[in-house]
């Protein structure tokens, strides 16, 4: 298993040098939800909802670490939703993702939150 | 206090900047970052006015009162999942930042939000936010609130 550096990974940037510190590791999706930015649910909560689905508990119950250890989450909606200072969006494509603890967690610009976990990797 | 209606003309919000040549504020307000970043989101903005009421709060009532707040119920009629997705936003994302502010403490075994060192400033400029829109909305002898 990698070792996890206890979500201090902060966020992927997709260029050529992968930042990650396990590129072989395989993942596997376990859950996602959308996230609808003209609704008033907030990023936060359809992160950790989706974290709390692949944890099989409760959202009240994911509370370590808070994502604000983790990532700004506030940078990920302004950088993938944020609309020009005029009100109209920007035809932005695009996504970010950030280790939380185990979990990969994958946010794209059409609003699906994933998240993935670490697969055993295949004898060779 | 002359409170003639004028005209609808709506869209055309009607704040004046007067220029009084009296520039009394201290320049000092400009660089209090976390004041204006600890009010620069609804959520926070609740969380700092309900410190003018409660030194002392558990997060799921502050959470239970901003769902109320944001529903626009009674805090008898919040949801479950209301207060789940308010719980949630403030325990991993406003909180902890008030508290990198140094705006709020949290004792994560109880839950509680307390006052921290610059609650009151933060306080403070909630309160003369009122203030000055008070006293705009007298002169303007309408209001733009939209909101």
């Amino acid at each position: 298993m990698p070792k996890t550096n206890n979500g201090g990974a902060g966020s992927g940037t997709d260029s050529g040098d992968d930042v990650t510190p396990d590129r072989d590791t395989r993942w596997q999706q376990v859950a996602k939800r959308l996230y609808d930015p003209d609704q008033d649910d907030a990023l936060t909560s359809v992160i950790v909802f989706a974290i709390a689905d692949a944890e099989g508990v409760a959202p009240t119950e994911v509370d370590a670490p808070t994502l604000y250890n983790v990532v700004d989450v506030a940078a990920i909606e302004g950088a993938l939703f944020g609309a020009r200072p005029d009100g109209t969006a920007r035809e932005t494509t695009g996504s970010v993702e950030f280790r939380y603890a185990e979990y990969l967690v994958e946010v794209n610009s059409g609003g699906w939150v994933r998240v993935c976990e670490p697969t055993d990797p295949e004898p060779r | 206090m002359s409170e003639e209606s004028t005209g609808e003309d709506d869209g055309n919000v009607a704040v004046s900047v007067r220029a009084t040549g009296d520039r009394s504020l201290p320049r000092k307000i400009l660089e209090f970052d976390h004041v204006y970043e600890a009010l620069a989101h609804r959520r926070r903005r609740y969380v700092c006015y309900s410190l003018l009421e409660d030194a002392q709060q558990s997060l799921t009532e502050l959470a239970t009162d901003v769902a109320a707040w944001e529903n626009d119920v009674p805090e008898g009629a919040v949801t479950h999942r209301q207060h789940e997705r308010a719980y949630v936003s403030l325990y991993h994302t406003h909180i902890p930042k008030l508290v990198a502010l140094g705006v709020v403490s949290f004792d994560a075994a109880s839950e509680t939000v307390m006052p921290a060192a610059n609650a009151e400033q933060v306080t403070a400029a909630l309160i003369g936010a009122g203030a000055a829109l008070d006293s705009q909305q007298n002169a303007n002898g309408e209001t733009n609130a939209e909101n």
